[in-house]
């Protein structure tokens, strides 16, 4: 009995020891994981502010604003009134309209690839047909294929439309336009948006369809109040990866959109270039915030939990 | 008050036209006279494609051209920012294979010289003779070969001068006294073995024109003088120095930073390791010297600028016009308002974030007003730039393009990977 007891006691601090190692080992694989993921921007913030940072100085000895002053969204110092900040904000800087820009073909991007992608996802998802692999690989190709392989034969089909159109009475620019820009973006938006949504489908069990159409519903109401609450977590996980795809196109949005196009990766690139780190460093910042800000926003849906890749057939 | 607004009414006039006769050396194609030209910009939008990693520059453009080409001439300045210059090369040659010809084009000026002129000029996808027919082309020093040569290729009237760089070095004062400097390659030698570690230079090669024009200058150098390279490729020549070139450069290679293994890949590179003290010389080609970069943080307050006694490569950037450019009329007045006198006093000035130095020949210009922001501008050079008196004396021409190919893969093979040199 004493035997059994002690064995029993043993053990059981065994188990509590492993454990508490054990929560050890995940705690420190977490922090080691957030440390990675959050250096990168403190490092961002340091340069964006750091002045004459050089070597041997650990941490900036000067600080300032200049990155900012040159990117014009702060007034120069002695301009700093609200007077200053308003006529500044007016004349619309560079990076301000970029901003502006990039989210909205961010935006039209990701409800075309939705449009365009969830139809397909779910015949993906839910039927099998012969030819089926041959489809899915074809999906996926624009991840594989580099952007450069199609975009500049793509401009060039670009300029002829664009030139055959306007002969025939229909001037609608294709190159250098955010349509054309728009229109290229969904290229390697697509896969993301597809291969996530027929994961939703692959998990939907369409019998819910056919019960509310039992109990007469109309393919709208279907959609709205059966369809659509059981792959809106999966949806707007493919939301996120349509807006992030597109968000941080360079190389397609210059070539097609022939430099005219001016979102923030064409000012990140031009600015990269010059070597000057804080302006680099405070460009990237505001280049990354969005991108924190909806992951933030999306975080549950992309925790384990949710139902974003599970839909309905795990309810 | 009649004589004000007369002087008024004659600075305005010399102000726009900058010459006032209107006698042309060339004919602008497509146009019967300047007043036309004007008369056709007007609500015109100029696409300019430029080089775009410089806020200091965007800056100065939007400034000082954007402003007064909306003011005076009603065109509406469009900067498109470039990484690289080659990418607005591409862009024309694509519109004209597909068959966007005429003023179906998207690309009004581009900022360029050298190689990328040379692509477009050769392909015949430029806009022109026009260069020498614009009024205050009038001001500019045809004759000079830095000028009517690009990268020893001639212009032909179909680039524009906009501004002028010249090769040239930068120090830190706080470490290095100024009678310590080296003044030629061969000084430069011993001060790198006496200094072991504390001398880099760009790897010569695409996207690195200077590294390149640092060697180029050591054939000068070694050769005896820069007048036997003018003129065409000479492949006996280059045969002839070459290995001395390499010979030279190998025997510093042990030491130079990092022993020589690698060098900076281009100007921000050799920029930063300056600032951070790891070597004691960075290169400029802006005659402001050190000044934009010491206001824009990027290197110590304390830095300099300084010249070799001779054998300085400077040259000429230009502005080309695309032969499907849709508002040449636009681009045309924009080249012209660059080399207005006021503008080019104006883009000379370290404190307007500008890179580069006179498109113009100051001693051209007779109207007052001009000739008062010139000797004005002379005044606020800044105590960084090196004195335009010695980089006057050590200026040369760059050279044949062929030069430029043959040195970068020469020295990729026998400098940096060691190859055996012939013979």
């Amino acid at each position: 009995m004493s035997d059994l007891t002690l064995s029993s006691t043993t053990s059981s601090s065994n188990v509590r020891a492993r454990r508490g190692f054990g929560r050890v080992v995940f705690y420190l694989t977490i922090f080691v994981m957030c440390l990675m993921l959050i250096l990168p921007v403190i490092a961002f913030f340091i340069n964006a502010f750091a002045f004459r940072w050089f070597y041997p100085q650990f941490v900036p000895n000067e600080w300032s604003l200049q990155a900012w002053e040159r990117l014009r969204l702060i007034p120069r110092a002695g301009d700093r009134s609200l007077e200053g900040f308003i006529s500044l904000w007016a004349s619309v800087p560079d990076v301000v309209s970029a901003l502006g820009l990039s989210l909205f073909i961010g935006a039209v991007v990701t409800g075309f690839s939705i449009i365009i992608g969830l139809p397909a996802a779910r015949a993906l998802g839910l039927y099998r047909f012969r030819g089926k692999r041959i489809i899915e690989f074809m999906v996926i190709t624009p991840t594989i294929v580099p952007p450069i392989a199609f975009s500049l034969g793509l401009n060039i089909n670009f300029i002829r439309w664009d030139l055959a159109l306007e002969a025939a009475g229909f001037p609608l620019d294709l190159s250098g336009s955010i349509i054309g820009v728009s229109i290229v973006h969904l290229v390697p938006v697509m896969p993301y948006v597809v291969l996530t949504l027929s994961g939703v489908f692959a998990n939907y069990n369409p019998d819910f369809e056919a019960q509310a159409r039992s109990l007469g519903a109309g393919p709208v109401r279907i959609f709205w109040d059966v369809t659509l609450p059981a792959i809106l977590p999966g949806l707007f996980v493919a939301a996120l990866f349509a807006f992030l795809v597109s968000w941080s196109q360079y190389l397609l949005t210059f070539l097609i959109g022939q430099g005219r196009v001016i979102t923030l990766p064409m000012l990140l690139f031009a600015a990269a270039g010059s070597g000057n780190n804080a302006v680099i460093a405070a460009l990237s910042l505001i280049f990354i915030a969005p991108a924190i800000l909806i992951l933030l926003v999306a975080s549950r849906f992309l925790s384990g939990e949710s139902s974003a890749v599970g839909g309905f057939g795990r309810v | 008050m009649m004589k004000l607004k007369r002087t008024l009414g004659a600075v305005l006039v010399a102000a726009a036209t900058a010459v006032g006769s209107g006698a042309w050396a060339q004919d602008l194609p497509g146009f019967s006279s300047w007043d036309e030209v004007v008369e056709k910009a007007k609500g015109q939008t100029v696409y300019w494609y430029m080089w775009g990693g410089s806020d200091a520059i965007n800056g100065f453009v939007d400034e000082f051209y954007g402003k007064p080409l909306k003011e005076q001439y009603d065109i509406t300045l469009n900067r498109v920012p470039l990484a690289d210059t080659v990418d607005a090369v591409n862009q024309v040659i694509s519109e004209k294979e597909a068959g966007a010809t005429g003023d179906k084009g998207t690309i009004d000026m581009i900022w360029i010289n050298g190689e990328n002129f040379f692509t477009l000029r050769q392909a015949d996808l430029l806009y022109g003779p026009w260069a020498e027919g614009t009024p205050n082309s009038a001001l500019v020093d045809w004759s000079n070969p830095a000028v009517n040569l690009d990268f020893g290729r001639p212009v032909d009237g179909y680039e524009s001068p906009w501004s002028s760089a010249q090769f040239h070095f930068v120090y830190d004062s706080a470490r290095l006294k100024e009678e310590d400097l080296p003044r030629s390659y061969a000084a430069l030698g011993s001060w790198i073995e006496a200094n072991p570690g504390r001398f880099t230079y760009m790897a010569p090669g695409p996207g690195a024109f200077v590294g390149t024009r640092f060697v180029k200058q050591l054939f000068f150098e070694l050769s005896g003088g820069h007048d036997q390279w003018v003129g065409p490729f000479n492949q006996e020549l280059y045969d002839k120095w070459a290995p001395e070139v390499w010979k030279t450069l190998l025997a510093w290679k042990p030491n130079l930073w990092r022993e020589g293994e690698t060098y900076p890949a281009g100007n921000a590179e050799l920029r930063e390791l300056f600032a951070n003290g790891e070597v004691e010389f960075d290169f400029t080609q802006s005659p402001s010297g050190a000044a934009p970069n010491i206001n824009a943080g990027l290197i110590p307050p304390t830095s300099r600028a300084f010249a070799f006694d001779a054998n300085l490569i400077g040259d000429f950037n230009y502005l080309a016009i695309p032969f499907n450019a849709p508002n040449k009329a636009a681009a045309l007045v924009t080249a012209n308002l660059v080399l207005r006198p006021d503008r080019q006093a104006a883009q000379v000035q370290p404190a307007n974030g500008f890179c580069c130095g006179w498109g113009i020949d100051v001693n051209k210009v007779t109207d007052p007003a001009g000739k008062e922001a010139i000797a004005v501008a002379m005044q606020n050079l800044g105590d960084a730039a090196a004195d335009p008196n010695r980089l006057a004396a050590a200026l040369v021409s760059d050279i044949a393009a062929e030069y430029q190919s043959k040195i970068e893969a020469d020295w990729q093979k026998y400098v940096l990977r060691g190859e055996p040199l012939p013979n």
